[in-house]
This record gives C-alpha cells, structure tokens and sequence, in this order.
C-alpha cells in the first residue's frame, strides 16, 4: 500500500532549510520524501516522512514565516513525534539526537499517561517533543493520579 | 547549479529487485500522464533497450528515444537522458535513480534536474512556474514509483 500524505502536515519555518533537513534525518531518522530546488540550489519545497507522519521543511518565504532563531526563540507550535515501531527505543532515539547536536530540554520520562517523552530543541530553536507508549493505562488511573478529569470522545 | 526535484519512495523489495523492475517491467508500471507526454502521438510502451537508451514505442510503430542510459549499475543506480519530442537540441533534462536498502526494503530516489533549460512558455510547461512544475512532475514521480513498487 503506497504511503499517502496525512491529512494534516506541520510545515516547519527554518532560516538554513538545508541543514535542517540533515539534522532531522540525522537525529530522528526523518527521510526525505520530496524535495525541490530553485536554480541556485536553494530549497523551495520538502517534506519529510516519518512512520504515518510528515512535516514540510521550508524557508523563511514570507515576512512572516520565521524561524525561531529570527525572532528571538519563540514560537507559537511545537510538532510532537509519536514511535510507532514497538523495536524503537525512546531513550536510544533521544541519544541520537543529541549527538546530532540537538539541545535536550527534558530528559526522557514516563507519564501518568504511559506514555515515555523526552523534549529537545533543534538548532533553529523548534521545540519538538518525542514520545512512546510504553504501559497501558485508563482514563480512570490518570484522573487517580493527577485530580485531573478525563473526557475521552469516541472516533466518529 | 541547476533546480532539481527529487523524491524517494520505498519498496519491499532488496535494491537488486527493485532495479530489476524498474527497468525490465517499465511497460507494467508506467502510467502515462497527459501532463507529461513525450510525442503528440503519446502514449505508447516504455521500454530500456540494451542497457543503453529508454524509449517509448508508439502505437504507430515509431520509436522515440526518450534519452540515452548514462549509468546502468544493477541494484545501485541508474541514469538516462529524458526529453520530449518537442524539445529544442540545447533542451535536456536528466534522470537518476538511486536504490538503498534500508533494513529491509529499498529507498527508491528519483532526481531529475535540467528543467532550467525549458523556459515557462514551452509547452512542455504548461505556463507553469519552474518550482511548481517541479512539484507537480515530483508528484507523478512518486506516483509512478508507487506503482513500481507494488509489483516487486
């Protein structure tokens, strides 16, 4: 079955597109699905795929796509990555990106929810958060554990 | 440097398989794309003839050499020549395709460059902007290999 393109796509704003796209295939093992170069070798369009998932990875193409090195390490959305193969480790994944040179803003941990996360900036500043699930748990453990009231909404 | 689109696919498959049909299969996967005929008598039958040039066999008995092999290296990668019957001699584009195992299946990237040297207004482009056509013919690139890989 060929892979199709998710429904939604995060399209990710860097100053230098070129080097994200080796520090993201480098770090997390995204991979290049599509990729188009202007005359002069720059990056006009790419995406990138991970397992079901993908993200675009552009440049800073209007006055307002900015990279958060431009302006001052904000942002305003953060892409989370979910491992889908059971064979991943979260923690040698997180290993892998920092020695890709990602900067790991919270050390991988496992949550009420089960699952096990780790968040990490990459070199622009993004913020992406990792995550696995690592236990089964209920919405009935979660509220036991935290005070906080679960409404799980069932798929159309 | 030249624009380029390039795009990867994988297949289930070893590099050698894929290789295989891709070049001796072309006439089963192919899918012709109005978008992207190659003569005003398009389509026919893709074939690789003696490892040396890609041609499309017309329905009129003609042959039209889409372009000449320039890397034929099974399992690892090939390249040819790639134009249309409309293009001018100093119009060129080329293709190369790389085949990498990962894990188990192969990573199937197609780069196509030399589009530069087919202005807008050709009707190869249909008016349409370089990048945009480059992502457009990307697509199909994709699409086309999608279809390869679900005969290895």
């Amino acid at each position: 079955m060929a892979w199709k393109r998710p429904a939604l796509t995060s399209a990710v704003v860097y100053k230098d597109p070129r080097a994200a796209l080796k520090f993201l295939e480098d770090a997390f093992g995204f991979e290049i699905i599509l990729l188009i170069e202007g005359p002069d070798g720059s990056v006009g369009h790419s995406e990138m795929r991970f397992g079901s998932g993908a993200v675009m990875v552009g440049s800073e193409w209007t006055a307002e796509h900015k990279s958060p090195a431009s302006i001052g390490g904000l942002m305003t959305q953060t892409v989370h990555v979910q491992l889908e193969d059971p064979n991943d480790s979260i923690d040698a994944h997180c290993e892998r990106a920092r020695a890709a040179g990602a900067v790991i803003v919270a050390e991988p941990e496992t949550q009420f929810y089960g699952d096990r996360t780790y968040r990490c900036k990459d070199p622009e500043g993004h913020i992406w958060t990792i995550g696995q699930t690592v236990a089964a748990t209920t919405p009935e453990e979660w509220e036991a554990q935290t005070g906080l009231k679960t409404t799980v909404f069932k798929e159309w | 440097m030249a624009s380029r689109v390039l795009i990867s696919v994988r297949v289930k498959s070893t590099p050698l398989r894929a290789f295989e049909v891709f070049t001796s299969d072309i006439a089963l996967w192919w899918n012709s794309n109005p978008e992207f005929v190659f003569t005003p008598r398009s389509p026919g039958e893709m074939a690789f003839e003696g490892q040396t040039r890609l041609v499309e066999r017309l329905p009129s008995g003609k042959v039209f050499e889409v372009g000449k092999v320039t890397a034929w290296e099974p399992g690892v990668r090939l390249a040819f020549g790639w134009r249309q019957a409309t293009f001018t001699p100093d119009q060129m584009t080329d293709v190369e395709v790389i085949f990498e195992a990962v894990g188990a299946e192969t990573r199937v990237t197609v780069i196509h460059t030399g589009w530069d040297s087919v202005p807008r207004e050709h009707v190869a482009k249909h008016g349409m902007e370089n990048g945009y056509f480059l992502k457009r013919h990307g697509d199909w690139w994709r699409e086309l290999i999608d279809r390869m890989g679900e005969r290895v």
